[in-house]
């Protein structure tokens, strides 16, 4: 049975299907005409023999009456440009830009410029969106390019030029900020910058003016060649490449300093690896992964780890340190993970959907959960049971030094009931059978095993 | 023609012109002149005054 990809309907000429585990592309006459021209170029072998493009191969037969269909690999696991880190978004723009320049050489072009036709596997960007190509035509402008602004370009200024994080403005608008937007945000020295007069400020203007007029039979009159969408490219380039993101080392990026967190860690990737190896998982999800030392462990047994954090700059660090290995990294907050959203509530789906773990740790978070956010105890074990998949967990009780911090300023009648160890256990026999349980040195924090009851 | 599916915006489509550097800048130029006499043409056309000679450029467009 075939069955529609939610998120791809834009582009009438290629849209993505599965079939079971296989994953297809179907084309209409004009996308098996640009898969045609596409195909038997340089530019393409290459692309895919470097790793930066999708591998693609095409069917003798196209199902449901298509002109023509490709089949590609599964994905591991979909992640949004709203979900990545800053260097993530810096990378799948160079990538853009790259593939656009090198297209050009072999007379290609690429029609749109959105990070959602870009994907994270083993810690690289990979262009999927073979859809995306099609024969250039002299003349012809960059048709992408200001989508490429709005959807790279602005949110990667939005943090190194405003210290702003551009996840929330992705999340919330899933076009990106316009020039003029962005006019309004840069502070006036950033606005002043070359690169700034040009793509913020001018490109606001040109809209502004020009809203609605059919020029691009004006251009191919007036000489545009592929050479000036080339020189945009490399300057465009080199600007993107200058963006840079100081996060510092604060916060959570000092957390493998703290004294339980040093003084435990050998011991809790211990017990992790003896439950992982009980449960050999294929799928596992690290809530607060933080610096992502439990998903590198988890990754290490030959599952997928997909690492959520809502801490940035941690997973700013893990990125640096993922290339090659099978962990995804996800922005987000625990306490309102990415729902799902875009046409009909369905183009995007929410993050926990999509990443359906078969194994879920649980280290460091629930006492963040129960004591900064608020959730009561029961609620925390509620949802950890809705994985329907078993949970390494750690349970840290009120007299642990961490949570003395976090309640410091809480009267004990703005805490929920559910806290001590012993209304804990209560609560956790509920929903789970406890396979195994390790007390960590101290004595006010204790592993579980847990498989759901 | 591409058929395109995304709105490519027509400020950001001539800015591309200016982005390549002064070629584009001479081709933003000439674009945006060809513009200027469409418009001219086409408001003399529904005042009723005789059309003014139509450039290259403007015929070119016509036909895109």
């Amino acid at each position: 049975m075939i069955s529609a990809d939610p998120g791809s309907f834009r582009d009438p000429a290629s849209r993505v299907v599965f079939e079971g585990d296989r994953v297809l592309r179907l084309l209409d006459e004009r996308g098996l005409e640009a898969w045609e021209h596409l195909e038997p170029s340089p530019f393409f072998g290459h692309a895919v023999e470097s790793g930066r493009l999708i591998a693609t191969t095409k069917l003798d037969n196209a199902p449901n009456g298509a002109a023509g269909a490709l089949q590609h690999p599964r994905i591991p696991f979909v992640s949004y440009p709203y979900e990545w880190t800053f260097s993530m978004l810096r990378d799948a723009a160079l990538l853009q830009l790259d593939l656009l320049a090198d297209a050009l050489a072999s007379g290609i072009t690429i029609k749109d410029a959105t990070p959602f036709n870009i994907q994270f596997v083993d810690g690289s960007p990979l262009f999927i969106d073979i859809g995306s190509f099609e024969k250039y035509r002299d003349g012809e402008p960059w048709i992408g390019y200001r989508q490429f602004t709005r959807q790279f370009l602005f949110p990667l200024m939005l943090r190194a030029w405003a210290e702003l994080p551009f996840q929330p403005w992705l999340r919330g608008d899933m076009e990106g900020p316009t020039a003029g937007e962005m006019k309004q945000i840069l502070s006036g020295g950033k606005r002043m910058k070359p690169s700034s007069l040009m793509h913020v400020s001018l490109q606001a203007k040109m809209e502004e003016r020009m809203s609605g007029a059919s020029v691009r039979g004006d251009l191919k009159a007036a000489g545009f060649s592929a050479d000036l969408i080339l020189a945009n490219v490399r300057k465009l380039r080199s600007l993107v490449e200058s963006l840079h993101w100081d996060h510092g080392v604060e916060g959570w990026s000092d957390y493998h300093t703290c004294d339980h967190v040093g003084r435990d860690r050998k011991t809790k990737g211990e017990f992790l690896r003896d439950a992982l190896g009980r449960s050999r998982p294929k799928r596992v999800i690290d809530l607060g992964a933080n610096d992502g030392y439990f998903s590198t462990i988890a990754a290490d047994t030959g599952a997928l780890a997909i690492a959520v954090d809502g801490y940035e700059p941690v997973l700013e660090e893990l990125y640096g340190r993922s290339q090659g290995k099978n962990i995804s990294i996800v922005v987000s907050e625990l306490t309102n993970p990415s729902p799902a959203q875009g046409w009909a509530g369905r183009e995007r789906p929410a993050l926990m959907e999509r990443a359906n773990p078969d194994h879920v740790i649980a280290y460091g978070v629930i006492h963040h959960l129960i004591y900064t956010a608020s959730i009561p105890p029961a609620a925390v074990l509620e949802w950890l049971r809705s994985f329907d998949a078993p949970v390494a967990l750690e349970y840290v009780s009120p007299d642990d030094e961490m949570v003395g911090k976090l309640t410091a300023n809480k009267l004990e009648q703005e805490l929920h009931p559910g806290r001590s160890e012993a209304e804990f256990r209560v609560l956790l026999d509920r929903a789970f059978d406890i396979r195994k349980e390790h007390v960590l040195e101290g004595g006010t924090r204790v592993l579980f095993d847990l498989v759901p009851r | 023609m591409i058929f395109g599916y995304l709105d490519a915006g027509s400020g950001s489509l001539i800015l591309q012109a200016v982005l390549g550097g002064l070629a584009g800048i001479a081709v933003a130029f000439r674009a945006w002149k060809a513009r200027m006499m469409g418009k001219k043409a086409i408001a003399k056309a529904e005042t009723g005054a005789e059309p003014e000679t139509v450039s290259d450029e403007t015929a070119v467009n016509s036909e895109s």
